[in-house]
């Protein structure tokens, strides 16, 4: 049988890490999202300005 | 950087670390004698002890380069460092009066070098509160960086602690004097764990300080736009 106080540091240990990682990874993919989204507003209307320059 | 060693490789090379710690933590590590299977905590609070300080060695350095030429790159890796070392300072404190309890009798008392890694812990909340609470963030990169740099002397007297005064903590085990040391194979596991534990720390801290730099391009990129809507 595992003594309780090592079974319990290590789960700890290993708990913290993971929760952190998944906490990072959640972020890391806001952040993309956000930042495509904020590339993709800025393509739109210089597309759009280029496009009515264009014109006569 | 990411040519030569991609995140990939270095996740890889963590798992494989952690993995040959938990091995020899478990099956290599002789079962020590008066406290038995429960020292085996040792080699999860000591490295993590060792990670914490040595993170905030890093706030500290990359404080003074901050306060000193201003680099933006510089308050991105005390800011990142902070997050990541707070994480292994609390694995540190979390351990220790796990270990402390079966060993001594009692969770926690005020000794020196107990106390001194509260306030560690305490430094890092400090640190990470003033990054997110205060709104400018120029005041809160300079703030940060003065933390960084007054909490320094925390972390030099805290590794002195079991040197300079009798604690209820034992005596330092490596590197400690001529009374000191450790079983070869404990030594081992001790710096194998240590390894995985800097792997650890230096993976988490890349990804960390991907997201300070993806954060900081998305800013730059909001300000462009503000500044296109004001033109038109």
């Amino acid at each position: 049988m595992v003594n309780k106080y090592l079974f319990l540091a290590y789960a700890f240990t290993w708990l913290i890490f993971i929760l952190y990682a998944w906490n990072l990874s959640r972020r890391q993919a806001r952040l993309r999202k956000e930042l495509e989204e904020v590339k993709r507003r800025i393509s739109e209307p210089s597309s759009a300005t280029t496009s009515m320059e264009s014109k006569p | 950087m990411k040519k030569k060693f991609p995140i990939s490789v270095h996740l890889a090379l963590t798992l494989a670390a952690l993995f040959v710690a938990l091995y020899m933590i478990f099956l290599y590590a002789p079962e020590e004698m008066t406290m038995g299977e429960v020292q085996r905590i040792f080699y999860v609070h000591v490295p993590a002890a060792w990670t914490a300080l040595l993170g905030f060695i890093i706030i500290f350095i990359s404080s003074i380069v901050y306060l000193w030429k201003r680099s933006q790159f510089a308050d991105e890796l005390a800011s990142s460092t902070a997050e990541v070392g707070f994480i292994f300072c609390t694995c540190v404190l979390v351990t220790g009066p796990l270990w402390a309890k079966p060993a001594w009798g009692i969770w926690w008392t005020w000794d020196a070098r107990l106390t001194l890694t509260f306030l560690l812990w305490l430094l890092y909340v400090a640190y990470l509160m003033l990054r997110n609470y205060l709104i400018n963030p120029g005041r809160a990169a300079n703030l940060c960086a003065v933390v960084g740099v007054i909490g320094f002397v925390d972390v030099i007297i805290d590794y002195m602690a079991i040197r300079w005064w009798r604690t209820q903590h034992p005596q330092p085990v490596v590197g400690g004097g001529p009374n000191s040391g450790l079983d070869p194979k404990m030594l081992a596991t001790l710096l194998v764990s240590w390894v995985a534990f800097m792997f650890l720390f230096f993976l988490l801290l890349r990804v960390r300080l991907g997201l300070a730099q993806m954060r900081r391009e998305l800013g730059d990129i909001r300000h462009i736009l503000a500044f296109k809507a004001s033109e038109d």
